[in-house]
């Protein structure tokens, strides 16, 4: 076994050090350091790091959930290349209840204990201002749903192109594919993800965040669902309440990047141009944001 | 854990407030939440050293805090702390500055090393530094071998330790502490005021401690800032207040009014104590002349021996109440 080595210079094994507190003399970042540090401690607070096993869990299992399609596709591609399995399309349809699971385990978890033990003050009294706080949260969600909507959605293209006879030529060939992954992992990650931050920033209590989240989802979608059949004749005006469906507007933007040959069946997902629903969702997010900017903003 | 106390840093309020530039200093500094004035025109400069800010729940103590902080805004007037305006520069105060809350402000499932080096991330210090500097502060607040366990299983005293140790652990200049001792048993509370005074008299910082209790900061503070319902009462040093620093009161063997007569020819402000204190005895004003040799001269004229001579003792506890007191009557 080897012994500790003292590093300072004149140091002898066994010297007691004088390790008391003294004034820093080192470098201070600015406030973008401590946007990245409060994004850091969300997220890793968010996934259970650091914390009992207890709280790792449910992370663990979407990921796995998330990564198990992909790899199986990648797996069955591999031995079986002529196989019909499901594409792009069909991968976003599947994993998006997981993905709202995921928004409602980790939106709670960094908005509501902040609120709930009383650490706002602290943050607030930090050189950061309280817009700043509000961006960390949505970075740190922002980062967590697209790696799990994005990045399986990524490794499963690259696996699709590496399987190829070219893959270099696949490659080039199916770019397009890759930017419209980046377009429907990236918009639905950060329309979920605000929807989760705004309604766990109104309370201190996880279980609360996540029921009205989980209540939230299930209750527009069945009140989408009833008004788009009740306005069956009503043209358009379906399609507009179909967009209080988290679940229809996800799928009509991507049946919007990926069009099945059959075109959408009724009442599945909202019909409008591709343009207008990235449109919406896009609306989604500002007006949560704007929300919760106005929510955290310094009460006179 | 005990903390003690160098003796070279033990006294605290007998000592003379240092000069230097003002920490704080605020003109005609107003708030209002709707009808209520929580702060009411406040004219304050108070200098670089351990600062009482007392009053009672309500006083504007935690009002005040917020706004030297920038983390509300006034309704009147400005306040500029360590050279900085609070309404333009809040977010360079807050970098130069600590903050310890009054309540519950800890996550509880976060070890304290890891939460005192986030805070200290949050405050611009680089990961590295941050992890060595909360261990350092840590150290020095008496959990260093608590530090990594999670703070909810953490004592009252414990969790007031680690709210320090996040309040100082990027090196501020001044440290705002709102009512430290709070919920904590005597020994803690002594160990917290050690800690308090350690900081201040061995490392410079600046420190700002809000309570209503006046022991906490007769033991800790060198100046102090009293507030009454939003008004400034007292702003003042408390170096003058040690015991026996008050008025004289003098009996004499002999005729007190010719003790009395032969004090108004030496210059003394002189009066009887009146009914509450015996017919002869005489009260002697220290107001600027040296009044024991006044005292001395005049019974040695008369040939009158000295009977008794005891200075009053002046407490912070009857400068707050008298005026508070006056500042009542004053709104009446």
């Amino acid at each position: 076994m080897s012994l500790p080595v003292p590093t300072a210079p004149d140091a002898r094994y066994g010297e007691v050090y004088d390790r008391g507190y003294g004034h820093y003399e080192g470098t201070r970042r600015g406030r973008l350091q401590g946007v990245w540090a409060l994004a850091r401690w969300s997220m890793a607070r968010a996934l259970g790091l650091k914390k009992g096993w207890g709280s790792k869990v449910i992370p663990i299992l979407l990921y796995v959930g998330a990564l198990l399609p992909v790899v199986a596709v990648i797996g069955i591609t591999a031995f079986v290349p002529a196989a019909d399995v499901f594409g792009y399309a069909d991968y976003f349809g599947g994993i998006f209840l997981l993905e709202g699971i995921f928004v409602a385990t980790i939106a709670p978890e960094m908005m509501s204990p902040d609120r709930r033990e009383g650490v706002l003050p602290l943050y607030f009294s930090r050189p950061i201002s309280r817009p700043d706080y509000v961006v960390a949260k949505l970075v740190a969600a922002a980062i967590l749903t697209l790696s799990i909507s994005l990045l399986p959605a990524t490794i499963l293209w690259l696996g699709r192109q590496l399987l190829a006879d070219a893959p270099l030529d696949a490659m080039r060939d199916n770019l397009g594919d890759l930017g419209r992954i980046a377009v429907a992992g990236g918009l639905i990650a950060l329309y979920l993800g605000a929807i989760g931050l705004l309604i766990s920033s109104f309370t201190g209590r996880k279980g609360v965040a996540v029921g009205v989240i989980v209540l939230g989802f299930l209750i527009s979608e069945a009140l989408s669902g009833a008004l788009t059949f009740a306005l069956a004749e009503q043209g358009t005006l379906t399609d507009w309440v179909a967009l209080l469906s988290p679940t229809r507007t996800s799928a009509g933007l991507v049946e919007g990047l990926w069009p099945t040959i059959e075109g959408p069946e009724f009442g599945t997902f909202v019909s409008f141009p591709l343009w207008a629903i990235g449109a919406a969702m896009v609306a989604v997010v500002a007006v949560c944001c704007a929300v919760m900017f106005g929510r955290y903003a310094g009460r006179d | 854990m005990t903390v003690t106390i160098d003796p070279a840093i033990a006294s605290t309020a007998a000592a003379p407030v240092p000069d230097g530039p003002p920490v704080i200093e605020t003109r005609g500094l107003t708030k209002r939440y709707k009808s209520v004035v929580a702060l009411d025109a406040l004219d304050l400069t108070v200098p670089s050293t351990a600062i009482g800010l007392l009053g009672a729940n309500g006083a504007g103590k935690t009002t005040l805090i917020k706004l030297l902080l920038g983390l509300i805004r006034p309704d009147g007037g400005d306040a500029v702390v360590l050279g900085r305006d609070t309404r333009t520069e809040a977010v360079a105060i807050r970098a130069a500055v600590g903050y310890m809350p009054e309540g519950d402000c800890l996550p509880a499932d976060a070890t304290a090393a890891d939460f005192v080096a986030h805070m200290a991330e949050v405050s611009g210090l680089p990961p590295r530094a941050a992890r060595q500097r909360a261990a350092d502060v840590l150290y020095q607040v008496g959990l260093d071998e608590a530090r990594y366990r999670a703070i909810k299983g953490f004592s009252t005293g414990m969790k007031q330790r680690v709210k320090l140790a996040q309040a100082i652990v990027h090196d501020p200049r001044l440290v705002f502490l709102d009512e430290p001792t709070n919920g904590m048993d005597p020994q803690g509370r002594d160990e917290m005021l050690a800690l308090i005074v350690r900081i201040q008299r061995l490392l410079g910082i600046a420190v700002v401690l809000s309570s209503h209790i006046l022991d906490d900061i007769e033991r800790v503070c060198r100046y102090v800032v009293i507030l009454d319902g939003g008004r400034l009462v007292a702003s003042q040093p408390l170096a003058g207040m040690d015991p026996g620093g008050g008025d004289l009161y003098v009996r004499v063997d002999g005729d007190p009014a010719a003790f009395l007569a032969r004090l108004h020819a030496l210059g003394v402000d002189a009066a009887p104590a009146g009914e509450a204190h015996g017919r002869d005895e005489i009260v002697v004003r220290r107001n600027g002349h040296d009044a024991f040799d006044a005292v001395r001269d005049a019974a040695a004229d008369l040939g009158l021996p000295l009977r008794q001579l005891r200075a009053q003792t002046r407490s912070l506890e009857d400068l707050y109440f008298g005026n508070v007191e006056a500042a009542n009557r004053e709104r009446r």
